[in-house]
């Protein structure tokens, strides 16, 4: 009986024990400092200012919006708690309590005090950015705002179609339907920023950032590193009810080189790295290794206004020459999704059944002979230099040789070709796009419509009235399905036409350590991510 | 009396400072001006609004005619107003001042190594001509001549960062010394290899002068024949050298702050040029040519210090 009792005693112990174990390993930690590398040097921090990735993961943390993604790219509250929409006026409802941060820089006391966020900030923040003098890259996503031109032009002092009702109501109105118009208001520029502060600093501004986002600004040495630490005043509670965020600081260092990024994983000095190729093989199968497609598409362009690309049948054979599967195993260790079409999968609008170009060189040949080329004809392709950009032109320039087409190749850097390639001079060029915000307009209208030929972003220089309309339709349509047509429709037409090499879309990937806790990799990439939530198990 | 001849050489030499750096601002101004990449454009990312590039440009002066923007820099050069980085708003002069430190460190420190070993190994050799270890230092020295930068950093690294893990292998960390070892030895190897080969070969040249010969009937101690007579006179052209050497460095400190993610002026430049960032590379490029007519001054004034013969008139 007595070892009965034991035994009895010693599985309740193991058992309790066991879960008191998985308890303790499951209950996030407070504490720490988040050890991370950026490949460059964000060169903004103001929200207004921010056009690159760099720039976005470091506001991200710092600033918030109405709304945001989630990781699977849907649009969740932030710091608008809900909102109504009747026909083209938006009203949000506020979260109450939410707080700009009250120091910055170790210590040093903000202007605004680290005062409630209301209404009133949003209509500043809304102005501040529109107004033409601030020169906001993005400040155009929001154009369709009622009295955009008349405030842009310096006829009207304000913008009339954005009002605070009360103190936690904002009301936005836009001069036309924009079924988007939700999920460009969840892009970074379109964060609150105290007027106090962004007024005290003027042009220094940058250096000082103040939000309301979970981690405060703390110091920047240009080129080296960017710490930001815990808003102990920040709005948001775990499932739980804990206090977000957990880690005390946030630590990014810049590291230029992707070896040396992979060097300082290896000795423990950052708990996140990006895995360059040479080092894929040693990573992916590790335990916290992540990957998943992202939103977004590599191509290469033929401007259709030039030779030998006016010609429809060269630009299928074109496409039909490649194998995608077979370079992205071969020159990209997997890490892509053969191309299809435009959207990219994940995005609203995605459809898994588009037929596309499959491999066939027999018959990109006979369409380049009924083109006028039977021995194929000589090219040149343009890319910005990277060494990963290079593999890919070597890889597919083997396999356009195969059906007689020779690719010469020519690497400038990003400005040259971002300046040439716009204005219409480079009839074959690399480009990829990655989402502004989760939507097909945001690739079908601003990479194709021909409003957009030239610096907007089409610069393949499509044509089509059709296409055109539909993009346009899909702009204005509110209705999920209709739009889901519309935009169906629209890429058909433009995978028909070929005005791109589709080569892949994109994967996002990151390589933790184990002690990383809730980290995930958004759809939108890894610089999406948000750290209020991850905590370190040590 | 030669205090004064070598004062009013200092002032010449200043004086002609001024169209050195006259033309320095226009090569900078006509390399900025007819480089490919509009700037205002790159800073709107890939997708720019038509309207918000001519309000950046307007305000960049990029769309006034070239004269003016000429006339405007050099304006701006000679008031020491040298504008804003179009990238991040930063001022010039603060984007070089926060950086200098790191790139005066990397430089001072790999001349002294340089220096220090070139001139002790160059010594070595040439007074223990065709031995075994005259040609191991030949040896080092050939490699330290071929090997560039971006190898010998990423080797440092791998040894003595990965693998050993007694150095750290990128970063400043809070500016401790031992951050700045493996950039330095990088980086003062090409100079160091250079001097050694120099200093031997100047050093076999005098030691074979009369005067050596003489010093050496006169009994004095070996010693004292190299170092007090020899050496001074073989150094003359090593100073020369050593001149010439920090324009070498200040190019080879772009690798070796890539490679040891350095912020220093290197980096900084790198960044300037990719993102058409003119002020910044403008005022960088001053900056660095002041540098190497100011070393290259206190090398031709340290001659009269080696050689009294030498005259400042």
């Amino acid at each position: 009986m007595k070892k009965g009792y034991l035994a009895v005693f010693l599985v309740l112990m193991l058992v309790f024990g066991l879960t008191a174990v998985g308890y303790v390993a499951d209950s996030p930690k407070y504490g720490g400092v988040w050890k991370d590398a950026l490949q460059s040097n964000p060169p903004d921090l103001d929200p207004a200012q921010a056009t690159d990735t760099t720039s976005s993961e470091m506001i991200y943390q710092m600033f918030e919006a109405l709304v945001e993604y989630d990781n699977e790219g849907n649009i969740a509250p932030l710091l608008a708690e809900s909102w109504d929409i009747d026909g083209n006026v938006y009203t949000f409802h506020l979260r109450e309590g939410v707080y700009f941060h009250d120091t910055i820089e170790g210590g040093t006391p903000t202007a605004n005090g680290g005062r409630e966020v209301t209404a009133e900030d949003w209509v500043w923040t809304f102005n501040h950015i529109c107004d033409p003098a601030t020169k906001s890259p993005r400040a155009y996503f929001v154009d369709m705002l009622v009295g955009y031109d008349e405030f842009r032009e310096g006829s009207a002092d304000c913008l009339a179609g954005v009002k605070a009702l009360d103190k936690y109501t904002l009301e936005l109105t836009i001069d036309r339907p924009f079924a988007p118009f939700l999920a460009t208001l969840a892009y970074n520029t379109f964060s609150v920023m105290p007027k106090e502060d962004v007024e005290k600093w003027g042009e220094d501004w940058n250096f000082h950032p103040v939000g309301t986002g979970a981690y405060k600004f703390d110091s920047w040495d240009q080129d080296s590193k960017l710490v930001m630490v815990k808003h102990e005043n920040y709005w948001m509670k775990d499932n739980a009810g804990n206090q977000l965020p957990y880690m005390d600081e946030l630590e990014f260092r810049i590291i230029p080189d992707y070896t040396m990024m992979w060097e300082e994983y290896e000795m423990d000095n950052l708990y996140q790295t990006y895995v360059d190729d040479p080092f894929y093989n040693n990573a992916k199968d590790r335990e916290n290794y992540m990957q998943r497609p992202m939103l977004g598409t590599y191509y290469y362009g033929m401007n259709v206004e030039k030779e030998p690309f006016k010609d429809l049948k060269v630009r299928k054979a074109m496409n039909y020459a490649i194998n995608r599967p077979a370079l992205i195993d071969l020159v990209m260790n997997g890490r892509g999704t053969p191309a299809k079409g435009v959207i990219p999968p994940g995005m609203f609008g995605y459809n898994p059944d588009l037929e596309g170009y499959s491999y066939n060189p027999e018959k990109a040949k006979e369409l380049l002979a009924e083109a006028g080329y039977p021995n194929g004809f000589e090219v040149t392709l343009q890319y910005n230099t990277s060494k990963g950009h290079k593999r890919i032109a070597e890889g597919l320039q083997a396999q356009y040789q195969q059906i007689g087409i020779d690719v010469n190749l020519k690497n400038v850097d990003w400005g040259t070709h971002l300046d040439s390639v716009e204005r219409g001079e480079v009839p074959f060029f690399r480009m990829g796009w990655v989402a502004d915000y989760n939507d097909p307009d945001n690739f079908l209208y601003v990479l194709l419509n021909s409003e957009n030929i030239g610096p907007k972003g089409n610069y393949s220089r499509y044509n089509n009235p059709a296409f055109d309309e539909w993009t346009k339709q899909g702009r204005l349509q509110t209705d999920p399905e209709l739009r889901k047509e519309v935009y169906s429709n629209a890429e058909k037409l433009v995978v028909d036409e070929a005005p791109w090499v589709f080569i892949y879309h994109y994967t996002t990937h990151s390589l933790v350590k184990p002690c990383v806790m809730n980290y995930e990799l958004p759809s939108f990439g890894q610089y999406s991510n948000k750290f209020r939530n991850v905590w370190l198990n040590k | 009396m030669g205090v004064i001849l070598m004062f009013a050489y200092l002032i010449r030499r200043i004086l002609t400072t001024i169209p050195v750096i006259i033309g320095v601002i226009l090569v900078v101004f006509i390399l900025t001006t007819i480089v490919p990449g509009d700037p205002a454009r790159i800073m709107m990312g890939q997708r720019g609004d038509p309207e918000t590039i001519k309000l950046i440009r307007e305000e960049m002066g990029l769309d006034n005619p070239i004269p003016v923007q000429l006339y405007d820099f050099y304006k701006d050069v000679f008031t020491f107003n040298l504008g804003r980085s179009y990238r991040n708003n930063q001022t010039v002069v603060q984007a070089i001042v926060g950086r200098l430190p790191v790139t005066a460190t990397l430089a001072i420190g790999s001349m002294i190594v340089a220096v220090l070993l070139g001139v002790s190994l160059g010594i070595f050799s040439a007074t223990h001509q065709y031995t075994f270890l005259d040609y191991i230092s030949m040896f080092i020295s050939l490699i330290g001549m071929s090997a560039p930068v971006y190898f010998i950093g990423l080797l440092l690294v791998l040894l003595f960062a990965t693998h050993l893990g007694w150095i750290p292998g990128t970063g400043l960390g809070n500016g401790e010394w031992i951050y700045y070892l493996l950039p330095i030895v990088t980086l003062g190897v090409r100079p160091m290899a250079l001097i050694v080969r120099l200093t031997r070969s100047t050093m076999l040249e005098v030691i074979h002068e009369d005067y050596v010969t003489t010093a050496r009937s006169k009994g004095l101690k070996e010693k004292a024949v190299i170092f007090k007579h020899a050496l001074k006179n073989a150094l003359i052209p090593v100073v020369t050298i050593i001149g010439l050497q920090t324009a070498t460095l200040l190019s080879g400190v772009i690798l070796t702050e890539t490679i040891y993610s350095l912020p220093g002026l290197g980096r900084l430049s790198i960044q300037a040029v990719i993102n058409r960032d003119f002020p910044i590379i403008r005022g960088v490029v001053l900056f660095m040519a002041l540098v190497f007519v100011v070393a290259n001054l206190l090398v031709d004034l340290s001659y009269g210090f080696f050689d009294p013969r030498i005259r400042y008139d």
